[in-house]
This record gives structure tokens, sequence and C-alpha cells, in this order.
């Protein structure tokens, strides 16, 4: 049998091989309950007590999300609630039933009209449309009693074909069981997409009216790095995607084709996220972001609870760098119970390690005592706890900081061999231009390339206005870089990129040839990373880093890009 | 009547998270809240679909209008939202 090959849109990139089973929801809505007469108070009773089903369900699965995928993934499910909440649904129902509807078709009478005037326009829109599905089908199943589909117990090695998928079914959905999906629409912006990508489920969306004659049963394999689906793949189809199952294969460090290592980290913002990090693959934390443990409270977090944090990450990667970085207070970060003064320009501000050398000194003190009990406590592999100062503009700076660390390291008897690697932040110009001098002071560099980018430019990101300059490929960023680089290699200091550009494998040659020893990034652009070090020929790379460097514009740095990957 | 004009500032626009917790704020707020592109119609900003429905990306410009007790507060909070990286909400 030869295999056949459809083509849609792949939202994870990684594939996946085994045996196709449809997954319908039946949910029939065409013909009222009983057939006889409808009591609309009755009706409304029936829709107020489906609601609370429903929201019941959403707020279930919200739970589980936020516990298995990641709270920011999880979040989708308020969207759910308030969309079941709304008033203009529930006037709408309402109408329906008022003019004689069962609650069923009053529901899927009203869904309809917002459905089709969100599918009406393209891109996120349309895909917030399934958004609604999922809503609507909870209150149908809610209002005929049926019960889902239960996902999560599909035969092993099953690849589901569906019409598309709900975020509420794709977030039942066990990685460890399910080797891919792929359905007839859907986008890459929608929340079952995201969620595929945050599970490392293999998954092609958007296949088309050719996906409908797939039979139950036969042999699937769903690559989302080439964005197609194979019907009864030949052997070698099959090995290759099969492949990408293996968490081995995913695990292992990337190297370059002349074997130079380069790590590929994940960035963590709560510890939710630690799960998802350690799923990916990376081989450590690059950047954990500390913000969580302040935010939304009236009174600073305890000594042991920072610790017991801490310790969570460690944990995660025993055997890995775990790069924590010290409270960033200040510029957009409001924390509410330090009262951050009102600044005429927070970005200019007093933020990052300003606060934790002024006003929170005693705060900069438990989260080192914190970090170093962490370090000292925990039986270690490989790797190591490092600590990292954000937003540094001054050798004076460091070099404080750096006291306040020993002698709190000191004062808890932390042995040497336990001691966290010292390191900063490159996110400022003037931290890029004085690299020589930090790097005295420091065991490692990590350039946050989102601030780094915004300050050298002198351009807010996320102003639609000034949006080109804040491109990473501008070559006023990228000598930046170069200087910090140049700087870590003098002394023999490793040095590490936490921003964005270090997710986008695009630009990985780039990097990899300007000399960054480390990448770190959300968990989901891992495996893609990895696979472009893979690719990467240094003395390549090293050539396309000098003429970027050369370039005097971000058109010419583009194209050279673009050059080297064709 | 109270009202800001703000630069929408999350990746994903007035969508998903951003648009949870903008909504959510117009619900707990006391005052009637109202949003939309400035110049146009402007939709009850408590409704979820109508909030969605506006389909704002990010780098565009709303305008927020309150009323009632409360507004300058009110605007304050969701000025915030609106301008908050969505990694950071």
């Amino acid at each position: 049998m030869t295999e056949r090959r459809l083509s849609g849109t792949g939202v994870t990139p990684l594939s996946g091989v085994g045996r196709a089973v449809w997954y319908a929801p039946d949910l029939d809505t065409d013909d009222p309950p009983d057939g006889g007469s409808i009591d609309p108070s009755a009706e409304l009773a029936r829709f107020e007590s489906a609601r609370a089903d429903a929201r019941a369900a959403i707020e279930a699965d919200r739970e589980r999300a936020a516990e298995q995928v990641g709270e920011a993934e999880a979040a989708v499910f308020d969207a759910h609630v308030q969309f079941l909440d709304d008033p203009q649904v529930t006037a709408g129902v309402e109408d329906e039933i008022d003019a004689g509807a069962a609650a069923e078709q009053a529901v899927e009478r009203t869904f309809a009209g917002f459905i089709e005037q969100f599918e009406a326009s393209d891109g996120r829109m349309s895909d917030r449309a399934d958004d609604l599905r999922d809503v609507r089908d909870r209150l149908v199943r809610a209002l005929s009693g049926a019960d889902g589909v239960d996902l999560a117990a599909l035969p092993g090695g099953s690849v589901i074909l569906a019409e598309r998928l709900t975020p509420s079914d794709t977030a039942k959905l066990d990685p460890n069981r399910v080797a891919g999906f792929a359905t007839v629409a859907g986008g890459r912006t929608s929340h079952a997409a995201i969620f595929a990508r945050s599970l490392a489920i293999p998954a092609v969306v958007g296949v088309g009216e050719p996906l409908r004659d797939v039979e139950g049963g036969a042999s699937v394999a769903v690559d989302g790095v080439e964005d197609t689906v194979v019907i009864d793949p030949d052997p070698e189809t099959r090995t290759a995607a099969a492949s990408d199952d293996d968490h081995e294969r995913r695990e292992a460090p990337a190297t370059t084709t002349d074997g130079t290592s380069i790590e590929v980290a994940a960035n963590v913002g709560t510890v939710a996220d630690l799960e998802p990090a350690v799923e990916s693959g990376a081989d450590g934390i690059g950047l954990l972001r500390t913000e969580f443990l302040f935010l939304d409270r009236s009174t600073p977090p305890t000594e042991d609870e920072q610790y017991r944090a801490y310790r969570r990450a460690l944990e995660a990667f025993p055997d890995d760098r775990v790069v924590v970085r010290t409270l960033d207070a200040g510029g957009d970060k409001r924390i509410d119970f330090l009262e951050l003064p009102d600044e005429e320009n927070p970005f200019l501000g007093e933020r990052g390690v300003r606060r934790s050398l002024g006003p929170d000194a005693s705060l900069f003190e438990t989260q080192l005592r914190a970090l170093l009990r962490a370090a000292r406590d925990f039986e270690r592999g490989e790797g190591g706890l490092s600590v990292m100062l954000p937003f540094v503009t001054t050798v004076e700076e460091v070099r404080t900081a750096r006291e306040t660390f020993s002698s709190v390291a000191a004062a808890l008897d932390v042995d040497d061999a336990d001691r966290p690697e010292f390191g900063v932040m490159v996110e400022t110009p003037a931290a890029a231009l004085l690299a020589d001098a930090i790097v005295d002071h420091v065991e490692f560099f990590s350039i946050g390339t989102n601030d780094l980018t915004q300050y050298v430019m002198a351009a807010e990101r996320g102003n639609g206005r000034v949006e080109p300059l804040t491109d990473d490929r501008q070559p006023a960023v990228l000598r930046a870089i170069q200087a910090t680089v140049e700087a870590a290699e003098s002394e023999d200091v490793w040095v590490g990129m936490c921003g964005e550009m270090a997710g986008d494998p695009d630009l990985t040659p780039l990097l990899v040839g300007l000399g960054i020893d480390e990448l770190s990034m959300s968990p989901v652009a891992v495996p893609r990373v990895k696979q472009a070090v893979t690719d990467v020929r240094d003395a390549d790379a090293r050539a396309l880093a000098e003429r970027a460097l050369a370039a005097s514009t971000s058109d010419e740095v583009a194209q050279l890009i673009e050059a080297y990957r064709s | 009547m109270p009202e800001r004009l703000v630069t929408v500032v999350p990746e994903d626009g007035i969508h998903a998270r951003p648009a949870s917790k903008f909504v959510e704020a117009a619900n707990e707020a006391a005052a009637d809240i109202r949003v939309g592109r400035p110049g146009e119609d402007l939709v009850n900003a408590a409704s979820m679909l109508s909030v969605t429905g506006l389909d704002v990306g990010p780098g565009e410009e709303v305008q927020v209008v309150a009323e009632g007790d409360g507004a300058e507060t009110a605007l304050d909070q969701l000025e915030r939202i609106l301008r908050t990286p969505e990694d950071e909400l």
C-alpha cells in the first residue's frame, strides 16, 4: 500500500504515529425532548440548572488544566465561564424560550448567531468560535444528560481525528496515550492548539475535507513539523515520525553538526510551569522569574515559602542548572504590598536591583537566604543553582549585591561547593557596554533581549507605532549582544540568552555563531530550537554572525538569515 | 464622563486571558463600563461576547468610558490590564 499525504497546519513541532480513532461528540438538538407542549418557565428552570452544571464542569476542568497543563493555559476556562454568564447569552436564550423553544434549541440558536458572527471574521476571532462551541456543547450535554466521550480512556497510541477539538477536549488528552491528533477545521491560535503545544502532543489542524475519508483504525502519522498527515505511512515515514515520540531523544543535549554543545533551557514563571518545562526536554531552567511569589498578596512571602518554591524547581531539574532571577519589582511589574512610588517613567525608574539595594534591601536578603538554603540542602547531581540580578547598570550595583550574597552565604555556612553561581542579566545598554568591567564580578551573563532591545532602540515593545524598531534583528541589538559575548569570553564565563529571541529557531544559527552558550525560552519552543541547534554548522554560523555584525540595517540582517536558511 | 484612551499591550490583544481579566474587572466595578475603538460604537465591557467581538489586536488604541460610582478607580484598573504584557498578567 502506498502512503497518502494530506497537508494542514502543524501546531506542535512534533510528530507521532498510531491508529486513527474518530472523535465525534454526538449532540442531537433537532427534536424537542418530548415532542409535546413546552412550558417556558420549566424550560427556563432547566436552562438555569444546566448553566450551574456547566459552570461546575468548567471549573473542574480549569482546576485540572492548571495542574496538568499550566495556569496560563487554564485561564481559557475563565473566559468560558464568562461566555456562559454573558448577558447577551442569557437574554438570547430567554427570548428563544419565551418564543416557544425548548431549552436545547434556545441554546443552540442563540450560540449559532454568535458563532456565525465570530467566524465571519478571520484568524483569532474564528478560532474563538471554538470556545463558544465548547460552552454550547457543555450546556447541551447538561440539558440532555449525555456524557461526553471520554478522551482520557482512548487506547494507547491513538491518533485522534475530529471535525475540530474544543479546548476542553484537548485539555483532557493524556500525552502518554495519545500519539497525536488531526482536525478538519481549526487554526494555529485556537486554544486547542495552545493546549496541544503545552502538552507536547503532535498535532495538525485545518486539514480540510480529505481528512473525512480516513477510516477509523487506519495507520496514521501526524507530523507537526512538515504540516502533514500521512495515511498508511511507509516504513521510513513511520520510523521518522515515531522517533519524535521518544522522550529520550528530546532530552538529549543539543549539539551542532561539529559537536558544539548548546544548552537549551526553559523560562519558568510559576511552579505550575515546571512540569511542562521538564516535559519539553529542556536542559534546565535558564530563567526562573520569582515575581509570582510576590504578586497578588498583601504581605511578602516568608523565607520558608520561598525556600519550598526554589526547592521544587531544583527537584524538577536535579541534574541541570537552574537560574533564579531575584525579584524584579518596579517598571511594569507592580507588587501590591510594596506600594511602589508613582513614577513619571517607571521603565527608567527604580526597578530590579535598584530596589533590591534600596528600599527592598531586607526583602532581597530574605530571598538570598531562601535561595542559599535551597542550594545548601538539596543534594545535586551536576548543574547547580545560579542567582541572577535583574536590571543591572553599574559595577557598584554588582559589587554591593555580591557582598550581600557572600555575607548571607557565610552566615548560613554554605560550602564553596554548594555556593550558587552569581551572575547578572544583561538587559540595559549600560550593562552591555560595561560588560568587560562587570565580568570581573560574575560567573555568568544572561542576555534579556526583550528589555535590551527596548532600551537599546529606545522603543517600547507593544507600541505599534514603533514596532519595526523593536525587532531583534536590529544591528544595534546584535552589537550589544556581541559586546557581552566578547566580555564573557575574555574571562571564560558562560553567556546565555533568555529573551524571546532565544526561542526563535530561525535565529538559532546566528546566536550560536555569535557565541551564545545557553538559550532559554518558553518550554513550547524547546524541541524546535534543539532541532535547529543540531542542524547548525559552526563555520557557517560564525560567518553568518560576522556578516550580521557588519550589516547596517535590520533588513540586511533578515536577508542574511534568510540566505543562510536556503 | 471619565474616560481613557489606551494602547493595548498584550500580544493576544483583547482576547483570551487579557479579555477575561478585563471583563472580570468590568463586572466587579460598580460603574457602568463601555469600551470600543475611538469614534466607533462602544460595547458593554462586562460582556465577554461583546468585548471579544471587538477583535482588538495588540498596538490598537481603545477608548474606555465609565459612568457611576468609582469610575476613576475602575478605569485605573482596566487601563492597567490593557497595558500589562500577557506573560505578566
